[in-house]
């Protein structure tokens, strides 16, 4: 739900259409003798939120730590607006960071750490007075200015750390999984507030986080990556609804696995029954993924819907959930779910009773068996 | 929230303190027979008069003191052993910190070695390594020698000040650089990366965070230093040859060869004094740090 939600918020808003700000050319990574980024391609558009996606140790903050140059690259080039700055020291970079741990100083009050980059760059101390004040305002810690940041709570030192980063609007901002410290509620205001920092100063940013809905409801583009390399890139409505591969389908979004065959006619068959599905199959065994929600639930007894998929099974169980309704079914040998959401008079079906699940031949997902 | 807590609250901290007490009791006991008797005897000692032949007359006198203060020897005795600890622990700092800041940063089996390493001059006695650096910086010794090789007439190294400042600090640097790790603990890498990527050069960053955030460790290492350096006095007493007075060497010399137990002991007592003033400047740098 909160992931169809995110994705409606996104559309409305449309994705940046700026040329190509931020540029990795087969970068790769070896530390010793383990191959943590063996190569990655990809760009970033200016003005644009882009997400690395990707579960614990695919190299997420590996590649973000290689664009702020805390890292030396083993292999590649990165270039920000043309400009090769693979070899370039950390300090001449003009990145603004956020780190998972924030990083503050602890021996510098909230306003001291907020000038710090100023103060690099030998502004003046009346312009840089300035500033901080409006940076703190901006994130709501105006009155916190001359805290150290051990007096303050998680949130407070994460806006800190983010006003540290901005307030030398840098070329680009670089977030590794800011809001993973963070409870829900707050959580959910500072993705709010990030994203709207980020599209009124027109910044671009690469965004860390493992957390799939934050992924698609702050960001103009998504990179799943995985074991190093990228699975896929693509706007969060590209990778909900077109997934490049079952993992990124069963990554982001819940998924149903069900296994078939197409034959050389080109038809797909589950458990021998016919099934519709958009675009090229490939030919043999094919993993076939249909979404939870997207799938209907009926009696045996009823006629099945016309114009849409259907395969008989058997009801195992269901859970009430409050809107949803989460319903198990058994598909041959496999077990699927179904979500539904509830009505006030919709009765499901006896456990252990003979059903009918039916889908739109769209949602159906096709990929060769044994791509994991 | 319930009563359960609140009564073994209620009596916990009475088990504990009586544990406490009885842990305490011994160290406690040791410290009052071994170091605070001691001690009340020097300073009472200080107040009476020494006879020829080294013994001690049990009178009340201030003449000890008065002598002391008095006297130029002395008050450039005590400037020198200041002056001369404060130098040892300034270029043991300095040879120190790179050491420890670099060991803070390595890791694994790597910083095991390098820190047994560390130590393991600590195994040694101060005796051997002040001989071990009494043949090193010799007349014929491998560094006269390799000087002379370059076409430079060497410094007296040996018998003088400058023996003794080497082979302090050589002596004293693995205590500096186990107490600036001991309080380097604040010092987070990914602090200077942040300040790295807010646009500040290697250097800017030392200034602002490395050091501050270091100070602590800095304070610990020197206090110790400065402390061992006023009260050692096997190094210059070996490496001074007799020609260097410091207030440690001039403590053994009273109560070892002199007999003047009285001056003796009024010259410990104003170590003590200088040690309390190090104290002092201690808890001052730290609470200024916080
Ligand atoms: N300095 C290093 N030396 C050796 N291996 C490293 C080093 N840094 C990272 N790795 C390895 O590289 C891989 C990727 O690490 P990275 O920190 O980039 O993962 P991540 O995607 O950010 O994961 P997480 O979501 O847990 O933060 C991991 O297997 C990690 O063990
Ligand atoms: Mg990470």
């Amino acid at each position: 739900m909160m992931v169809e939600r995110a994705m409606a918020a996104e559309a409305a808003l449309g994705t940046p259409e700026g040329p190509d700000h931020l540029v990795l050319s087969e970068v790769g990574m070896t530390f010793g003798t383990l191959d943590v980024i063996p190569s990655l391609s990809l760009s970033v558009r200016r003005g644009e939120m882009v997400a690395f996606l990707g579960p614990s140790g695919c190299g997420k903050t590996t590649t973000l730590r290689m664009i702020a140059g805390l890292l030396d690259p083993t292999r590649g080039r990165i270039s920000v607006g043309g400009r090769d700055i693979t070899h370039l020291p950390v300090h001449d970079r003009d990145m603004g960071m956020v780190f998972q741990s924030y990083a503050l100083f602890p021996h510098m009050t909230v306003a001291q750490n907020v000038a710090f980059g100023l103060e690099m760059r030998r502004m003046a101390k009346v312009e840089i007075r300035a500033r901080v004040e409006r940076a703190l305002a901006m994130v709501q810690l105006g009155h916190l200015a001359g805290r150290k940041p051990k007096a303050l709570s998680g949130g407070q030192q994460q806006r800190v750390a983010l006003a540290r980063a901005l307030v030398v609007e840098p070329s680009i901002l670089l977030l590794d999984e800011p809001l993973s410290n963070l409870d829900a509620k707050l959580r959910d205001e500072m993705r709010v507030q990030i994203r709207s920092l980020q599209q009124q100063s027109g910044i671009t940013a690469v965004f860390v986080t493992h957390d799939q809905v934050e992924a698609l409801s702050m960001c103009d583009r998504i990179v799943v990556m995985r074991g190093g390399h990228v699975e896929q890139y693509g706007t969060p409505n590209e990778i909900y609804e077109r997934p490049a591969t079952p993992f990124v389908a069963s990554f982001v979004g819940r998924t149903n696995r069900l296994s078939g065959r197409v034959d050389p006619s080109g038809r797909l068959l589950i458990e021998g029954r016919p099934v519709a599905a958009e675009g090229r199959l490939p030919e043999g065994a094919v993993e076939v993924l249909v979404r939870p929600h997207r799938m209907s639930l009926r009696a045996a007894s009823e006629e099945p819907p016309a114009g849409l998929n259907s395969l008989p099974g058997v009801l195992t169980g269901a859970t009430f959930v409050g809107d949803l309704i989460q319903a198990t079914v058994r598909i041959g040998a496999g077990e699927i779910t179904v979500e539904q959401l509830t009505r006030r008079r919709s009765g499901l079906p006896e456990p252990g009773s003979a059903v009918t699940v039916a889908w739109e031949a769209g949602d159906t997902m096709v990929y060769p068996e044994g791509r994991a | 929230m319930t009563a359960v807590p609140a009564v073994s609250a209620g009596r916990r901290p009475m088990g504990g303190q009586q544990v406490a007490v009885a842990l305490l009791l011994p160290i406690a006991l040791i410290n009052v027979v071994g170091f605070m008797l001691p001690i009340f005897n020097l300073a009472r000692y200080s107040f009476n008069r020494a006879t020829v032949g080294g013994g001690i007359e049990n009178v009340l006198t201030l003449q000890n003191w008065t002598g002391l203060l008095g006297d130029p020897f002395y008050l450039q005795l005590i400037l020198n052993s200041v002056f001369v600890s404060l130098g040892v622990t300034l270029c043991a700092l300095i040879l120190s910190y790179p050491i420890a800041l670099y060991l803070h940063r390595a890791s694994g089996s790597w910083r095991t070695f390098l820190t047994v390493l560390v130590i393991s001059p600590l195994l040694t006695s101060a005796v051997v390594r002040t001989y071990g650096w009494i043949a090193i910086l010799a007349e014929e010794g491998p560094v006269v020698s390799a000087i002379r090789g370059m076409g430079l007439t060497p410094p007296p190294l040996m018998f003088n000040i400058n023996g003794v400042f080497i082979g302090l600090t050589e002596i004293l640097m693995p205590y500096m650089i186990l107490a600036l790790l001991a309080g380097f603990g604040r010092l987070d890498p990914r602090v200077e990366e942040a300040a790295r990527t807010l646009g500040a050069t290697p250097w800017q960053s030392f200034r602002r965070v490395i050091l501050p955030l270091t100070a602590p460790g800095i304070a610990l290492g020197c206090l110790l230093c400065f402390v061992l350096a006023v009260s050692s006095f096997i190094t210059p007493k070996l490496m001074g040859g007799g020609r260097v007075f410091l207030l440690a060497t001039e403590i053994y010399d009273q109560a070892i060869v002199t007999l003047n137990w009285p001056l003796a002991s009024t010259l410990s007592i104003l170590v003590l004094v200088i040690f309390g003033a190090a104290l002092v400047a201690y808890s001052a740098v730290l609470k200024r740090l916080d």
